[in-house]
């Protein structure tokens, strides 16, 4: 019997996990010994040209619902896009979403995958240095530039910044670890940051060293490599 | 730990609870004796002594940690006050630099290779570095973990911090660009408490952890190299009349910490040492490029605290006993013996007394490591049950709809298909 696609009603959850409590996840004791094939059956066991060689490029780091992975999913249909979700029933959500997009449409949607994972804990469990090319934190709208370009895209909240908010100074090094060296790594923010945390994060990262550049949304707007702007789907636009 | 030694050139010096002891250990002498309490206190800030007056109240000025540099003329201490302490030795009289303040309580201390820098993690994360060229200046935030930094070190040439968290991750960063991570050492299964770059090795890594092992690493790469089971070595040990209870309590017992090292000159291979604690047990182990085996061992007749070695290579061992709190171990004709009558001992030992009996015993043992065994919680497997309860009514229902109208079905298949 096909798969229903999930109802999003039973899947609702507030939008805040605490990162810093021991939650139950399984997660690999280092890179090497990440089993993907569960994941991605088609590219690593399955008839896929691009068998068993292939590693993950892209991660979507708080993947929410979902959108953007399936967006992507069509867009780069030979890259594979991890989404990483920490909430439970979200998590779910989107495994459930993927396995009947794969079987409602056989052959596609067999590069996206979700996991349930605490991404500011485990990201060096999943990937080692410089695997990921285009890492995607929080990520609010679906922005698309050209390739050369690997960004970051941020929401900092507006509210107080503590060590536990997945942007932090001090957890920009552990994103940086994970990507690839040879590329532009942009470092967007949607909205207009006035706290001084944020100026001591700028200065910290940002404007001192050479690893992110800081941009903000409205002056991306003038960038040529800008490709699309997609309107967002998935519970996406009504945040903002 | 409430307790722990070391040694800056020929002092011996020793914490215990608000008391740092150094006390020439070739000379008589006076000993140099530090009270916490007596330490300048933070001044108080008005705008945040509201809210915290309640943490002032259970502030002890128990020493969390210290360090000796590396030319052994400088040791800093870190106490529950959140206070920093550079103190720097001269030849014969010892000297109080500088006392700043943290930000939170550290963990764990480092003296760059150069001296020019004291590293300091901290419980939230965080490592700063503090200037030793300017003892007034503030710290610098270097680097960060999400969850507790352990043990901080840095690698020979100086090039690298090498940090571990309580989420069983070691990570190798440059010291002069800390936001670039060289590589993560992966592999230990619990926190990991000890950290060393063994002298004439400078590739190598050795940690120690709460899960019982102690493992080899090549740090520059994240390289795993070799594996140690302590419980592999203990339990042969173990009589058979040692019931099950007896095993448990000495898995619960490894909790292990790398401590102090010595170049034996004898065989031009590092000796290690491993102080298990709550076993009555150190073990020493050499280090032969690649290979880290168990070499010999010592049981001390009380449960050993704490361990370090002198200039001279000899082991000092710091045991929960009232009466004989050190001992010194000689390594003589391949083995390590128990040197009872040395002059140095007596002499360290009168002066270290004083301030070990005011120990109270509880205090004594207490271990830092009990609350950092991580526990779990399953947050999943409630929800998944909800999830398989829904899914089956939801299925039962549409069984009954089709059942109550079979024409129902006809009109729904045509839909999902399309």
């Amino acid at each position: 019997m096909t798969s229903f696609m999930p109802q999003k009603r039973y899947y609702r959850q507030r939008a805040h996990s605490n990162p810093m409590a021991h939650h139950e996840f399984n997660y690999p004791v280092c890179p090497e010994e990440m089993d993907w094939s569960e994941l991605y059956p088609d590219f690593f066991t399955g008839s896929s040209s691009k068998n068993g060689t292939s590693q993950v490029e892209f991660a979507d780091i708080g993947c929410g619902y979902g959108g953007l992975l399936v967006e992507l999913s069509t867009l780069f249909p030979d890259k594979l896009i991890l989404g990483m979700e920490i909430r439970v029933k979200v998590s779910d959500y989107v495994q459930d979403r993927i396995k009947s997009l794969r079987e409602s449409e056989p052959g596609s949607y067999q590069n996206i995958a979700c996991i349930r994972s605490n991404a500011m804990k485990y990201l060096p469990n999943f990937f080692s240095k410089g695997q990921v090319c285009m890492l995607l934190v929080a990520c609010l709208m679906m922005i698309m530039m050209m390739m050369v370009v690997v960004f970051l895209f941020l929401t900092p909240d507006l509210k107080e910044q503590h060590k536990w908010r997945i942007i932090s100074p001090t957890l920009l090094a552990e994103y940086a670890y994970t990507l690839r060296v040879g590329y532009v790594h942009t470092f967007i923010c949607t909205t207009e940051i006035h706290s001084s945390w944020w100026n001591g994060a700028k200065y910290f990262y940002l404007n001192t060293h050479w690893y992110f550049l800081y941009m903000h949304l409205y002056r991306l707007c003038f960038l040529p490599t800008l490709v699309s702007m997609f309107p967002g789907r998935v519970g996406t636009r009504r945040r903002i | 730990m409430s307790a722990s030694v070391g040694f800056c050139s020929r002092w011996f010096i020793s914490t215990c609870d608000r008391w740092l002891v150094a006390v020439d250990s070739k000379q008589d002498r006076e000993p140099f004796v530090f009270d916490c309490s007596t330490a300048e206190k933070k001044p108080k800030n008005p705008s945040t002594d509201g809210d915290e007056g309640g943490a002032e109240e259970t502030r002890s000025d128990r020493i969390l940690a210290f360090a000796v540099s590396p030319c052994g003329n400088l040791v800093a201490l870190t106490d529950d006050s959140k206070r920093l302490i550079l103190f720097r030795c001269e030849a014969s009289s010892w000297r109080c630099i500088s006392v700043r303040f943290v930000v939170r309580r550290c963990t764990s201390l480092a003296f760059s290779q150069a001296e020019d820098q004291l590293l300091a993690a901290d419980k939230s994360g965080d490592v700063y570095s503090f200037s030793v060229l300017n003892p007034d200046q503030d710290g610098e935030l270097k680097m960060g973990h999400l969850s507790m930094v352990l043990a901080v070190t840095l690698s020979l040439d100086d090039r690298f911090i090498i940090t571990s968290d309580r989420d069983e991750k070691i990570r190798v960063s440059c010291l002069r660009s800390p936001y670039n991570i060289q590589s993560f050492c992966l592999g230990h299964k619990q926190f990991i408490s000890a950290l060393l770059v063994p002298p004439g090795h400078s590739q190598r890594l050795v940690s120690g952890s709460g899960d019982g092992t102690l493992r080899l690493w090549e740090f520059e790469s994240g390289r795993h190299l070799q594996s140690v089971d302590l419980r592999d070595l203990m339990d042969p040990e173990k009589t058979d009349n040692d019931n099950e209870k007896e095993k448990r309590c000495g898995v619960r017992g490894h909790r292990c910490g790398v401590r102090g090292h010595c170049v034996d000159h004898l065989y031009s291979v590092f000796t290690g040492v491993l102080s298990v604690l709550r076993v009555s047990l150190v073990q020493f182990f050499s280090l032969d490029q690649d290979q880290l085996s168990p070499h010999s061992r010592l049981t001390p007749p009380h449960q050993p605290l704490d361990v370090t070695f002198d200039p001279e290579g000899r082991l000092w061992v710091l045991m929960d006993s009232d009466h004989s709190p050190l001992q010194i171990y000689t390594h003589r004709c391949g083995s390590w013996q128990c040197d009872t009558d040395s002059p140095d001992l007596t002499r360290v030992s009168a002066a270290f007394r004083i301030h070990w009996d005011k120990l109270d015993a509880s205090v004594r043992t207490a271990s830092r490591f009990d609350h950092l065994y991580v526990v779990n919680y399953d947050n999943v497997s409630e929800y998944m049950k909800k999830k398989q309860q829904r899914l089956d009514q939801q299925s039962q229902k549409r069984n009954l709809d089709q059942k109550r109208r079979p024409d129902a079905k006809k009109m729904k298949t045509p839909t999902a298909n399309s």
